[in-house]
């Protein structure tokens, strides 16, 4: 009874505190209005450090942490740390192997599970869309379709998959325990409802997967878009680093833009962004229409044939000028907003690794693309190093304009 | 600058479709390295379709729409060999297939370091593989640096 005397007391005098710190005092005359409900909690910690325990190790790799737990189930439920936080890619997805509770797999109206073959520029990602409810910081997507990576109820990769270069179904391989793709797109397809173009599969058994069509209802989208508020948008808040790095660095991943009181956009500038996400960056007098700024990206990529490339074996496509280079950028969006000369510098990458080998933040880390290839200007997370970036999701509105956009 | 004339171009064109067009997908082998013929079977491989094949000053491409969005390009040098392929869309497209004998090359060598799932710039022997972009734009090519035909600017072959 004590105890339980006390735990009231203590309640009690939680309450009052939270009352207080909300500011709804209220006054004592009697009245019964109760005071607004607190805001949910919007926010988030992210991390750049040295990545999973067991990866390989990573740089400028933005990580944080979600709950995920059975659809309508409290007690199935995991916490996952280093997921990485990319604004490239779109839909949450999860590592088996790092993976406790298991997820149900959707099943298309034909009885098939469904299955993806996520691609990346570099390989893919092989396992099932499943379905989870998604906690992260006060927000909640319930029944979010996710893909489960690796798992072992699917192990037979479709060839038309597998021939997408290198397989990425661990977390050595992945170099994470899952991410956490919120771009400025809602859906990580787009057209897979009229369109197979090799990302989702039926599969009627583990070992028979072929290629299908997907209602957008049951494809993986932007986490954000199921939260049931802040969910136009996120914005990611990082301090400034010293240009030689650091071990780590810390911020805040913020949802929902102008929602709150904590991600208002006051006088940002809004980029909007074309159909593939891109905008139009122009350097050393080339202009470079397929440009990105990509928190999923760990460095600054373009081509410049005047810089000297490391000759370190494995480093020989990174940058190693002599000194430091500071070199101006410009960056127009597709609603013709330009930002121009933005200064970045790009430092000697085998320097940096001398120096500071435990340094897993590089601000000045840059690295080759092919010359003429693509047009393309790839600004990494050193791009939100010092800076809060908003990334608006398409068809979605903030105060200061309507997505697909970012705005820093 | 066009070494031939525009009406030619068409002709010379029109003439590799139609021989394009006249092989069956019955040839089974395909691509980087492989004989023109071989576009053919990619092309069937891929439920793809040509949408067209132009002569550029050195070399011939062939644009081939795959029916996801993707683009893939192959290009032929005079001696009939495919030297170079290219692409761009939502997607990849099947690397095997076009990629042929090369592709076990690119997967088998160790993984980049600072990999970030973002980006390609592999060189192995003759073998060159680039990539980049991101999800729903992904773009990349490979090309075998010996065959490339003398005065192709790499630039060009995207």
């Amino acid at each position: 009874m004590a105890l339980l005397r006390a735990l009231r007391m203590g309640l009690g005098v939680a309450l009052c505190l939270s009352a207080i710190s909300c500011g709804g005092g209220g006054g004592g005359g009697g009245t019964t209005t109760p005071p607004p409900p607190p805001p949910t909690v919007n926010t988030t910690s992210v991390i750049v450090d040295q990545g999973p325990a067991t990866g390989n190790g990573s740089v400028n790799t933005l990580f944080t942490s979600v709950k995920v737990c059975v659809p309508g189930s409290t007690a199935s439920c995991q916490t996952i740390d280093h997921i990485q936080v990319d604004t490239g890619s779109y839909g949450l997805r999860l590592l088996a192997p790092v993976l406790t509770v298991t997820l149900p797999v959707e099943t298309l109206s034909n009885g098939n599970s469904l299955v993806e073959c996520t691609q990346f520029v570099d390989g893919y990602s092989w396992g099932p869309v499943a379905l989870a409810d998604l906690t992260i910081a006060g927000e909640t997507a319930k029944s979010l379709p996710v893909q489960v990576i690796g798992d072992s109820r699917f192990t037979t990769v479709p060839s038309t998959c597998s021939g997408t270069l290198t397989q990425e179904d661990t977390v050595a391989t992945f170099g994470a325990n899952g991410i956490l793709g919120v771009g400025p797109f809602q859906l990580d397809c787009g057209n897979c409802d009229t369109v197979a173009n090799g990302l989702y599969y039926a599969c009627a058994a583990a070992t028979n997967c072929v290629e299908t069509l997907v209602p957008t209802a049951m494809q993986v989208p932007n986490p954000v878009t199921l939260f049931a508020a802040d969910n136009n948008g996120i914005i990611i808040d990082l301090p400034t680093v010293a240009p030689t790095g650091a071990v780590t660095v810390s911020g805040q991943l913020i949802f929902g833009i102008d929602t709150q009181s904590n991600n208002q956009s006051g006088t940002q500038t809004v980029l909007a962004v074309d159909g593939n996400a891109e905008l139009l960056m122009t350097f050393n007098g080339q202009t470079l229409a397929n440009s990105f700024i990509d928190s999923g990206s760990n460095g600054i990529y373009f081509a410049d044939s005047r810089i000297a490339t490391c000759t370190t074996t494995g480093l020989t496509t990174f940058y190693c000028p002599g000194n430091p280079l500071s070199l101006g950028l410009s960056i127009q969006g597709a609603n013709g907003v330009m930002v121009n000369n933005l200064v970045f510098t790009v430092g000697n990458l085998e320097t940096m690794l001398n120096a500071n080998p435990t340094f897993n933040v590089l601000p000045e880390l840059a690295g080759t693309l092919p010359a003429g290839n693509a047009g393309s200007f790839d600004y990494g997370l050193a791009f939100f190093y010092g800076k809060r970036v908003a990334v608006a999701v398409e068809g979605n509105k903030t105060a200061v304009g309507t997505g697909p956009y970012i705005a820093f | 600058m066009p070494l031939i004339r525009s009406g030619e171009i068409r002709i010379a064109a029109l003439s590799g479709a139609l021989l394009i067009a006249s092989l069956g997908p019955r040839i089974a082998c395909a691509t980087l390295g492989e004989a023109e013929m071989s576009v053919q079977s990619d092309v069937a491989r891929l439920n793809a379709s040509i949408k067209s094949s132009q002569d550029r000053a050195g070399y011939r491409v062939h644009e081939i729409q795959l029916p996801g969005g993707t683009m893939l390009r192959e290009f032929v040098a005079p001696d009939g060999n495919v030297f170079a392929v290219a692409w761009n869309g939502p997607t990849k497209p099947d690397l095997r297939q076009v990629l042929g004998k090369h592709f076990d090359t690119y997967v088998s060598a160790p993984k980049q370091k600072f990999a970030d799932r973002r980006h390609v710039n592999f060189q192995q022997g003759d073998l060159v593989v680039q990539a980049g972009g991101h999800m729903r734009a992904l773009s990349g090519r490979a090309y075998l640096a010996s065959a490339i035909p003398a005065g192709v600017n790499l630039g060009d072959l995207h």
